[in-house]
């Protein structure tokens, strides 16, 4: 016993740095679900309020471009809405359920919280359970996607940016439809990667990237970027530069995007696998 | 004693709002991210007990990580600093040791003793903590590139806070 308690007094530093480090280290490991931890989702509501009075400064220097932007987005959305009233087989069918063929539901949400500069960039967003939100949920931004809700609180939501080491998305080249996976390289947040398109594939500097639509999460064909280089790394695939579309420095407003039929998809595909 | 506490209060209170509100905004590259939060670390007195020190590095880790939206990353990158902060001490001590009551700060013990022990423990404290961050060895040269660039903006903005602490 004596031994036991010299020991303890010889290294009681030691072991304090041990305990504090294993603690610390756990809740590092449950970190990428982070917002599942109970701990931190409590602590979390304090720094909250200091986050969103920071944001709402900083919109207010940003006033003139987020309208310039939304007006932007209002034009073309006023455009496709004319293509659609257009469109005579529209006009031949009533709808009483509003929900008829429609498999996607939009929601607006404002970014409070966000980062480019980390290596896992996560960032906040002001809607959350309480607004129908939902982990897996798809969040563009105007000019192309921008991540995937990751955690949902009742009135927020965390979500994770493609400027994140562990985002992957299927992706494809517009022109001629070869899909391949793409994710974020951790240099420069302008920049991602697409992978796995093989090398017969003609593909050309300023080729239209965009969504596949096969993880059921993000609806086919959202703009991603543009080719901006690519080269061949010795192998069968290309290595794909691509100038990503949105600019997750001024991440401002993004949509939400719910898959109505996504639970459906699934169900499906678990069957066969 | 009333009075260092409110004193390092201040400090801790200081520091904070400058890594939460100006050091963590700072996007100037993926490559450059200054954490100069550290400097409370380095700040505490010569004479503090070694677990004392390891409690108060785990709290800032902590408070940091709050604001980081990265649990346990700040807080485990930290409490090594507090660990080896007393190793470092003695590895580099003055020829007639620390002066009992003080702090480990410029005025007392000069540019250059001040200089060393803060590159120190910023390299240590980055090192783990960009490590930590990617949590793994690929691009091993890069994140130490992030680390060797983010360490000399760290220690250079810890050398002028230090610098306008003297003037008052």
């Amino acid at each position: 016993m004596r031994n036991l308690l010299n020991f303890l007094a010889k290294y009681n530093n030691l072991i304090i740095f041990l305990i504090l480090e294993g603690i610390a280290l756990y809740l590092l490991s449950t970190g990428n679900n982070y917002h599942n931890t109970r701990v931190v989702k409590g602590m979390r509501g304090i720094t909250r309020g200091v986050e969103q009075r920071i944001n709402n400064t900083k919109s207010y220097f940003r006033l003139k471009e987020i309208n310039q932007e939304l007006a932007a987005e209002n034009t073309s959305l006023k455009s496709t809405l004319e293509n659609l009233k257009n469109k005579e087989d529209l006009l031949f069918f009533s709808v009483s359920d509003t929900v008829y063929r429609q498999q996607y539901t939009y929601s607006l949400a404002r970014v409070i919280d966000n980062s480019v500069n980390k290596q896992k960039n996560f960032f906040t967003i002001n809607k959350g359970g309480k607004h129908g939100l939902s982990v897996d949920m798809a969040v563009t931004s105007a000019e192309g996607i921008a991540g995937v809700i990751v955690g949902c609180s009742e009135n927020f939501s965390v979500v994770m940016s493609l400027l994140n080491l562990d985002f992957r998305i299927s992706a494809r080249i517009k022109s001629n439809g070869y899909f391949g996976s793409l994710n974020w390289d951790g240099r420069n947040y302008k920049y991602a990667v697409l992978s796995e398109i093989p090398q017969h594939v003609p593909v050309s500097v300023g080729d239209t990237i965009e969504t596949t639509g096969f993880s059921a999460i993000f609806p086919e064909g959202i703009i991603i970027g543009t080719v901006s280089d690519f080269e061949n790394p010795g192998g069968d695939f290309y290595k794909i530069e691509v100038l990503l579309n949105a600019d997750f420095k001024r991440l401002h407003f993004v949509n939400v995007i719910g898959n109505m039929q996504k639970a459906e998809q699934l169900q499906l595909e678990n069957t066969f696998q | 004693m009333i009075n260092s506490i409110l004193r390092y209060g201040l400090i801790f209170i200081i520091l904070m709002l400058l890594q939460v509100l100006l050091f963590n905004n700072i996007e100037f590259s993926g490559y450059v991210n200054p954490y100069i939060y550290i400097m409370f670390i380095l700040l505490l007195p010569c004479e503090i007990s070694s677990w004392m020190l390891l409690i108060i590095a785990f709290f800032t880790g902590l408070t940091v990580d709050l604001f980081c939206g990265s649990p346990g990353m700040h807080a485990s990158a930290t409490v090594l600093a507090g660990f080896v902060r007393p190793h470092v001490m003695r590895l580099i001590s003055p020829r007639d040791g620390y002066e009992p009551g003080s702090d480990p700060s410029m005025i007392i013990y000069g540019f250059k003793w001040f200089l060393i022990y803060t590159l120190i423990i910023v390299l240590i404290h980055h090192t783990a903590l960009f490590y930590l961050e990617v949590f793994r060895l690929t691009d091993f040269f890069r994140t130490l590139l992030r680390v060797i660039l983010s360490s000399l903006f760290s220690v250079t903005f810890i050398i002028l806070l230090e610098y306008t602490r003297k003037g008052k």
